[in-house]
């Protein structure tokens, strides 16, 4: 098969099997049978990216406007082959959970062509190595995550809303919709991909090419100068940041929730936010940053991005202990896992270790970064499930609950142990290593504080996991109602989900580049960690929640009241500048254009015009002899005076 | 066969059944007719590269004369035959290289108009016709002494006299065409005029006056072109927004159409700037924007003038000949514009630093173009209704088809190719 019908068939199947769905939107005999053609579609890319990983190596590309420097140019290389096996498989099966999920719903066209557009996108973003071809499924992520969050535009239903409907804190109503969710998710990442567009532009200028692994960074580093790389990373990496909700982007994620189920796994696992933190993997595996300690400035790029990582990591966790809605609590705990994965990948300025010819710091980022996505997939499509079974989007469940909901509970209690690090589970030697980056930085370049953040984030994200746990399956109130039947399907996609963690565990047993894994397992500060990691994990399963900490719960529940800079004061600042607008520069430009000086200018001219109408043939003969004579009278002058 | 022995032949020929039809009435239009076959078979074979150009003139000329039948006027039959000598006058001046013959040609084509102007249902229209004639004597005086002083420039250079010549062809020619400021005549005689010799006017007449001037300047091309070619440009601006503006604010048709035939000249006499560089490569694009936009211009102007004569036509072929004067791709009028903006950007890229003004008059014909949408679009509306099986729709749908020709043929390679040929004998000669 020739290499370029491999990518069209990788990209483009999800989309063209979805075009039928979403032509027969108006017919339900075929709306309840082409979703088989859509999921169709993803096993299709599923198939390809496995091809890709077993047999392609290197560039490959294809014009399109080679004058821009804009053309189809796909890097395989180790992230992009392993990424795009990790998305396409789990699209792949959370596509067969929604078959059963998503059944019955009132626009299924819709859904399923944003989905399968949602899973080409982040394909495109994964395997290119021209940053304007990424850009373009950058995009494509953007518009599919606003048709899927707000999927549910009705807003009928108070399943789907996030927050308790009708509360108010301040002036401000702390439940949202989901139309509302999906405008906060797609103007908040616009907010980004503005400046995110104009780096591209800048590093088309100044570097001549937009393929990421042929950039000369160092030079495009040293030719900026200091300022000219922050602000040119800085730009680039707001994109990133919106993307992968950071601080203090991260509200858009939170009522992201309001989509289904399956669009938050899809968001939370292996793209969307997953897009943000492996785009800066993929840019930092070809910046080098470890061999640019000459370079001015690219240091405080990557103690920013360090920064902004533990912050909303520890955010994130210390936010997720407070909630009490099922998804949003795990979406809380995923902005804290992508928070470490750009953490971890930024240490890599300091890190200096290379296992099998590739950097320490961004194969644990990587490693962390394919445990998260099936974990946290699982752990999404049991919520859904859940959702479905007690119909209540808040954490409930005893367990006598847990009792009937074998598989589910066991997922759940795979999946979150496996990934909050407890000794000997898959996560654990990840983040044993991880542990060991933050050593690092802490013997030789005297930075304790990122390796005290990482224990604390770590042991609050334990207790948030095992929260979930306890709460829906162990300790959590009677559910008041309980529909357990069916739910085959759905049980299939997060049984097979999870499955995978063991799968990577194998790869850590036997992998080449996995050996630091193993190594750093051994050390006694990760079994100290590990251990600690796992007390709390009990205690929390064993006492879900405190009373005596219900105010500071809901303080935490509330987000610490971030809400209000994304739905008040950045409002308001918008609404000033539009008054301002409004009031003084609209009416000058109203005025210029529409009102007075070019509406005047032709009625003057106009006025003119047809008053030279008047009919007499003396009067036209004298205007049009007098300006004949008068401009060979004037070309004479002229002549004289300036020709000769 | 010899191509003046045919074009003599397709001159008795005319002239013969015009004195005839005196007695029968239709000889007249049937010799017109076949004059024009003769001098279309004629100037064909003898030059094949001409063969596109003249089959549109042909067509033009065809549905200028039927159109005449919608009007039953006091010299019918001879009508005929001076349409006739204006469409074997058209077809004529490309195959020439004399300078005498090419000045005949002009005349021919403007001297027949004189008394077509005049002519009104069961009667003669006196006022309008003084009114025309009075400028178009003046006109053709300038236009002939400013081309005889350039040509004798030619051998004996002289810059005074060249840039009182060039002037004085310009003039003559803004007068003749209608450019403001010197387009007083347009609206009057547009609007009290009979419809029908308007058509003719507006669409036949204006062809040759361009070439002719257009050949004169590009023959007698001198260093001091590129200085004086201002003037030009700066006509065609005024001439622009006073066609657009005039039209934008007038109610009735005929007068709507009368600027924006200021206008369309405007447009066309842009085009005149490549002088600057005589050489064939540099002059296509003018060539064929100047033709193309006048056939679009002629085609337009006949089906408006005839729809206004029958009382509205169908209102989709209005429609579409607004879109063409509008220059909405891919209709004739879009490929007109698109090859005057093509000359105007390649003499700017000619001059370099010195041809920003050219740069400045490409974006005038785009602001123009645009401050035309309405008034056409409201023309259109005017005029449509509903489709009757009459001379007005028939001869409206004949000229969309002319409009449409180009889609048949995107992109209009076969016309610049033809052009080049003609552009190729213009440069050989020079």
């Amino acid at each position: 098969m020739s290499n370029e019908l491999i990518f069209l068939l990788l990209f483009l199947a999800p989309v063209v099997s979805s075009i039928p769905i979403a032509l027969a939107y108006k017919n339900k005999g075929w709306t309840d049978k082409l979703p088989y053609l859509s999921v169709f579609g993803i096993f299709i890319s599923v198939v390809m990216s496995i091809y890709i990983l077993v047999n392609l190596d290197g560039q490959y590309t294809y014009s399109w406007i080679p004058d821009l420097g804009i053309n189809f140019v796909f890097m395989i290389d180790y992230l992009s082959s392993y990424m795009g096996v990790i998305t396409a498989v789990i699209a792949f099966f959370i596509a067969i959970y929604g078959l059963e999920y998503m059944k019955g719903d009132y626009r299924p066209s819709w859904y399923w062509f944003c989905f399968n557009l949602f899973t080409a996108s982040m394909l495109l973003v994964v395997y290119s190595d021209n940053l304007f071809l990424l850009f373009v499924g950058w995009e494509g992520l953007g518009a599919a995550s606003w048709g899927l969050i707000g999927h549910w535009f009705r807003d009928d239903d108070d399943i789907a809303y996030v927050g308790k409907a009708g509360r108010k804190v301040g002036p401000l109503e702390f439940s949202w919709p989901p139309s509302f969710g999906g405008w906060r998710a797609i103007s908040t990442i616009r907010f980004g991909d503005v400046p995110m567009f104009l780096a591209i532009a800048a590093i088309w200028v100044f570097a001549g090419t937009l393929n990421i692994s042929e950039i000369n960074w160092h030079t495009l580093f040293i030719t900026l100068g200091a300022a000219g790389t922050i602000i040119l990373m800085v730009c680039l990496l707001m994109g990133l940041f919106t993307k992968s909700a950071q601080v203090p982007f991260c509200e858009w994620l939170m009522t992201a929730m309001t989509g289904p189920t399956t669009v938050s796994a899809l968001l939370h696992s292996a793209t969307m936010v997953a897009a943000g933190a492996f785009v800066f993997l993929k840019l930092t595996w070809y910046i080098e940053p470890w061999h640019m300690h000459d370079v001015p400035g690219v240091e405080y790029v990557f103690i920013f991005v360090l920064a902004i990582g533990l912050l909303s990591g520890f955010y994130g966790a210390l936010c997720g202990t407070g909630m009490r809605e099922r998804k949003v609590l795990l979406a809380s705990s995923t902005m804290s896992s992508i928070g470490l994965m750009f953490a971890a990948a930024a240490t890599s300025y300091w890190i200096e270790i290379e296992v099998a010819g590739m950097n320490l710091a961004l194969l644990v980022a990587f490693w962390y970064m394919a445990i998260h996505a099936f974990a946290k997939a699982s752990l999404f499509l049991v919520a859904g499930h859940l959702i479905h079974g007690t119909h209540s989007r808040f954490l409930c469940g005893d367990f006598e609950f847990g009792k009937r909901m074998k598989t589910a509970f066991a997922v759940t209690l795979i999946a979150s142990s496996f990934l909050v690090g407890i000794p000997l589970l898959t996560a654990y030697w990840v983040k044993s290593s991880m542990d060991v980056l933050y050593e690092h930085l802490w013997h030789h370049h005297d930075m304790t504080l990122p390796l005290v953040l990482l224990i604390v984030i770590s042991l609050l994200y334990s207790a948030v996991l095992a929260k979930f746990l306890s709460l829906n399956f162990i300790k959590g109130e009677k559910p008041k109602h309980e529909h357990l039947e069916g739910g085959g399907l759905m049980k299939l996609g997060y049984v097979l989900m999870v499955a995978m963690l063991f799968v990577i565990s194998c790869g850590i047993i036997l992998f080449e580049e996995a050996e630091h894994f193993r190594h750093a397992g051994g050390e006694v500060m990760s079994i100290g960690v590990g251990l600690a990691i796992f007390a709390v994990f009990v205690v929390a399963v064993y006492k879900p929640s405190i009373s005596a900490l219900s105010r500071f719960g809901s303080f935490l529940s509330d987000r610490m009241y971030l809400p209000y800079l994304n739905d008040y004061i950045l409002p308001k600042i918008g609404f000033f500048i539009s008054h301002i607008l409004d009031d003084y520069v609209n009416p000058a430009i109203d005025g210029f254009f529409n009102t007075k000086v070019i509406p005047g200018l032709f009625g003057w001219t106009s006025r003119r015009v047809r008053s030279i109408q008047s009919g007499y043939l003396s009067r036209y003969i004298n205007i049009v002899l007098g300006l004949v004579m008068i401009i060979l009278v004037i070309v004479v002058i002229l002549v004289r005076g300036v020709w000769q | 066969m010899d191509l003046s022995v045919m074009m003599l032949a397709a001159l008795v020929i005319l002239t013969l059944c015009a004195v005839l039809s005196y007695m029968y009435r239709d000889l007249g239009l049937i010799g017109a007719i076949v004059a024009a076959i003769i001098a279309f078979w004629a100037v064909s074979s003898a030059n094949p590269e001409l063969t596109i150009y003249c089959a549109f003139v042909f067509v033009i000329g065809i549905i200028n004369l039927v159109s005449l039948k919608a009007i039953k006027s006091v010299i019918q039959g001879v009508d005929y035959g001076l349409v006739g000598l204006m469409i074997l006058a058209t077809m004529y001046i490309f195959t020439t290289q004399d300078l005498a013959m090419i000045l005949v040609a002009f005349v021919l084509v403007s001297v027949p108009t004189y008394i077509l102007v005049m002519i009104r249902e069961g009667g003669t229209n006196v006022e309008v016709g003084i009114k025309y004639i009075t400028f178009m004597v003046l006109a053709t005086v300038l236009f002939l002494i400013g081309a005889v002083i350039l040509a004798y420039t030619k051998s004996a250079p002289n810059a005074i006299l060249y840039i009182l010549g060039y002037v004085m062809l310009v003039l003559g020619l803004s007068i003749e065409v209608g450019v403001a400021p010197l387009h007083e005549w347009v609206p009057d005689v547009f609007t009290s005029a009979d419809p029908i010799p308007m058509s003719i006017i507006a669409s036949l007449a204006k062809i040759v006056p361009f070439i002719v001037a257009l050949w004169v300047l590009i023959y007698s091309a001198c260093d001091l072109t590129a200085s004086i070619t201002v003037f030009t440009a700066v006509l065609a601006a005024i001439s622009m927004f006073t066609g657009n503006i005039g039209a934008l604010t007038s109610k009735e048709p005929a007068r709507v159409l009368a600027y924006s035939t200021v206008a369309n000249m405007g447009y066309i006499l842009t085009c005149l700037v490549v002088a600057i560089n005589p050489e064939p490569a540099f002059i296509c694009f003018a060539l064929v924007g100047v033709v193309l936009m006048l056939f679009a211009n002629a085609a337009g102007k006949i089906g408006f003038f005839n729809a206004i004569k029958g009382k509205g036509a169908y209102s989709p072929l209005m429609y579409l000949l607004a879109f063409s004067f509008i220059g909405l791709p891919p209709l004739m009028g879009f490929w007109g514009k698109f090859f005057i903006l093509a000359s105007l950007v390649n003499v700017g890229l000619f001059l370099g630093d010195a041809g920003l003004i050219y740069y400045i008059l490409a974006a005038i014909v785009v602001i123009n173009s645009a401050i035309s949408v309405p008034y056409y679009l409201r023309l259109a509306r005017d005029l449509g209704g509903e489709w009757q099986l009459n001379l007005a729709n028939v001869i409206s749908l004949v000229a969309v088809i002319i409009v449409f020709i180009t889609v048949a043929f995107v992109p209009v390679d076969w016309f610049v190719n033809s052009m080049t040929v003609v552009a190729q004998t213009i440069g050989v000669v020079i």
